[in-house]
């Protein structure tokens, strides 16, 4: 029972919203379209079990002086202050939580996003060493696509612009669609044991 | 009177949208498949599948752990529930945590999306009482950390250079952070097994990582380390589908080639 | 600028050179930087969870339009909190199944149409060899399909099966590759903008000092 149910719910729900893609009454679209905004409010109830996780395993540390506990301790004062400012105040631009969150998220974010440019030199410094055809292929083609994106390229042969493109435009492309194509396959497939019970890890055990 | 009835089957069946009856087809015939083999894998018929040496490497991974006496970090990706990376990853998750329950290797899981986190735990638990070992569950093991995309990063880095794990494996659905995680995992020594369906994060974990799992790979993984019949049946099912498709692709272009075009027109979705 | 407004831009500065400290090595600035990121954006999205979500479609919806049917998600969402508990947690299953359910059956029939359907459609194009597009379409034909068969897991990839996986590997690496020299410029872009906002800051900040200097406030 405390699997079967379950699984019965998870399979008539994925039939209902299946039989929607196919189905072009409106009575049944805005009964779909309802259920979709439940499965919303289901995840916002949802978010009270990543805090608390986070709450449960930080004030642990902080508990039992493991290493780096002071900064679980900045960890949940950010959280406890951003909850206390937007409930309090409100969320919208001009008030204190607005600005705690565009000068000390934002920045960091960008800043993140910044690193990647040192992240993918490394990662090319080691790509480029070519030790079988296919790491070859790929050291090659990523130097050629860098340089026919530049000017230098088309100085260094005119038609290095038009070869970029064909790159793009035929094996990249290529490549991309038959990728697609297999994970559609695999993605369906797995849905498809999801909904009849085949794959139920999910759940868990009894 | 056939012709007839045919002809006004659309009218007959208003509510049914036949611009999409293409899919519809489809879906049953790729349906028609999986239980085809999953029938095939009951009565015990033998299904081969090859190897494929990134799956090989999970085990790999979760034994050099073991050996290093260092936890295993599983990253399963960005993406909430919704996206079936996740309930792959989710899937895989299980079979991970079986490994490490046998061979008492701790196991870390940090988590972007707060549904996610008790799907993970009921993956993990499962996997410690799939290996006969439920009281070693660790449930500090799943840790959600943020529903932001680099405050994740942040927290996933610093996971990797504190806690030190030997093996990273990273599967589900990842953007621009997929770069950091697996550079900062390289520094650390970790052996490191990606998969992702997510193309444009493909060239990355090649090469960043040890072992690179590409696209349906990801959703074979289950079916390759359980090698449980049925689910080794749905990934026959879906190489058919897959030879399938190629041999319309072939025909597809010889019609059209021909200025036949009814049948490429059947694929179209309107 | 106000003071207020340079206290805020400083902090914005501080934390972008904390988080550049990282590419040194793991320090005490970053950790610092990391930890309090993780707590502000936990907390964020928590108020934006509460204020877009739990308010317009719970509280609103049940008490303000009277929508009582709404209190069933709202009570799949409370049998969540039942995996607090370690003798109730099963009955959060319900609710595990009922987003699963969903996901699953809106992703089946679109991954279909969208990522199966639309790309035979679009790479079943004329081809001859007549002309250089006719030709590159023929190339994109033999490449879709040779990749594909590497994807094969029914069978060795030995004789013509081989030959054709080794051309499918062949082109995955092109692929990636590409995929690589397309995205340098774009992150090297990402570094400029935050050199930029540094650049800016002190600009800013240099001029703050020199007005404050000038009129004697902080003295």
């Amino acid at each position: 029972m405390r699997r079967e149910v379950p699984l019965v719910i998870c399979f008539l729900l994925g039939a209902l919203f299946i039989a929607d893609y196919f189905i072009s009454n409106p009575t049944f679209d805005r009964i779909a379209q309802t259920i979709n905004q439940w499965a919303i409010i289901v995840i916002s109830f949802a978010y009270v079990l990543g805090v608390a996780n986070i709450a449960r395993i930080n004030t642990g540390v902080i508990k039992r002086r493991e290493k780096d506990w002071v900064f679980k301790l900045v960890l949940l004062f950010g959280l406890l202050l951003m909850v206390i400012l937007g409930i309090g105040w409100g969320i919208r631009e001009g008030t204190v939580f607005y600005w705690v969150y565009m000068n000390a998220y934002y920045p960091m974010q960008a800043t993140m996003f910044a690193l990647l440019a040192f992240f993918i030199a490394s990662a090319a410094f080691r790509a480029f060493r070519i030790r079988s055809w296919e790491a070859g292929l790929l050291a090659i083609t990523a130097i050629a696509v860098m340089i026919g994106r530049v000017p230098v390229g088309e100085a260094v042969w005119k038609n290095f612009p038009n070869f970029t493109e064909w790159i793009m435009d035929a094996p990249q492309m290529a490549a991309k669609r038959a990728i697609m194509i297999g994970a559609a396959l695999g993605a369906i497939s797995t849905g498809l044991k999801v909904l009849t019970g085949l794959e139920r890890t999910y759940l868990g055990g009894d | 009177m056939i012709s007839y009835f045919i002809l006004n089957i659309p009218s007959a069946i208003p509510w049914f949208d036949f611009n999409r009856i293409n899919v519809l087809i489809t879906l049953a015939v790729f349906f028609c498949f999986l239980l085809y083999f999953i029938g095939r894998a009951k009565k015990g018929k033998s299904l081969f599948i090859r190897r494929i040496a990134g799956l090989d490497a999970i085990e790999e991974a979760v034994g050099r752990a073991t050996e290093m006496g260092r936890p295993i970090l599983y990253i399963p990706g960005i993406e909430d529930m919704d996206n079936i990376q996740t309930v792959a990853s989710m899937i895989i998750l299980g079979n991970v945590a079986k490994m490490a329950a046998t061979y008492e290797t701790p196991l870390i899981v940090p988590i972007c999306r707060p549904f996610v986190v008790p799907v993970a735990e009921e993956s993990v638990q499962q996997g410690y009482l799939a290996a006969g070992k439920p009281d070693a569950y660790d449930k500090n093991s799943v840790r959600y950390i943020s529903d932001e995309q680099f405050a994740y990063t942040a927290g996933v880095n610093g996971i990797m250079l504190r806690e030190r794990p030997a093996a990273n494996l990273m599967f589900g659905s990842f953007f621009a952070e997929s770069l950091l995680m697996a550079e900062t995992g390289f520094s650390t020594g970790a052996i490191q097994v990606a998969g992702t369906a997510n193309i444009h994060q493909l060239p990355f974990f090649v090469v960043a990582c040890d072992y690179t799992i590409i696209g349906e790979e990801l959703y074979a993984v289950s079916a390759y380390l359980s090698k449980e019949p049925k689910l080794l049946g749905t990934l026959k099912g879906s190489d058919l589908a897959k030879l399938v498709i190629m041999i319309i692709l072939v025909l597809g272009a010889i019609l059209i080639t021909a200025n036949i075009l009814w049948f490429k027109n059947w694929f179209f979705v309107q | 600028m106000t003071l207020v407004e340079m206290i805020w831009t400083s902090s914005a500065a501080l934390l972008t050179l904390f988080t550049f400290s990282y590419l040194y090595k793991d320090n005490p600035f970053y950790k610092f930087a990391e930890h309090l990121v993780v707590g502000v954006s936990a907390g964020y999205f928590a108020i934006i969870l509460y204020y877009g979500s739990f308010v317009p479609k719970v509280i609103d919806t049940i008490f303000k339009q009277g929508w009582w049917y709404y209190s069933i998600p709202a009570a799949l969402g409370i049998l969540m909190w039942t995996r607090f508990s370690k003798k109730f947690s099963w009955i959060s299953r319900f609710s595990l199944a009922f987003y699963m359910g969903i996901a699953v059956g809106v992703s089946i029939p679109l991954t279909l149409q969208n990522y199966v359907l639309k790309h035979l459609v679009e790479t079943t194009r004329p081809i001859n060899f007549t002309s250089l597009n006719g030709i590159w379409q023929f190339l994109v034909v033999v490449f879709v399909f040779s990749t594909l068969t590497y994807f094969f897991f029914s069978r060795e990839h030995k004789g013509a099966f081989g030959v054709s996986a080794k051309l499918g590997i062949g082109v995955l690496m092109i692929a990636f590759g590409a995929g690589f020299g397309l995205t340098v410029m774009g992150r090297v872009s990402l570094l400029a903008e935050r050199v930029l906002f540094l650049k800016d800051y002190l600009v800013e900040l240099k001029y703050f000092l020199y007005m404050l200097f000038k009129y004697g406030i902080l003295l």
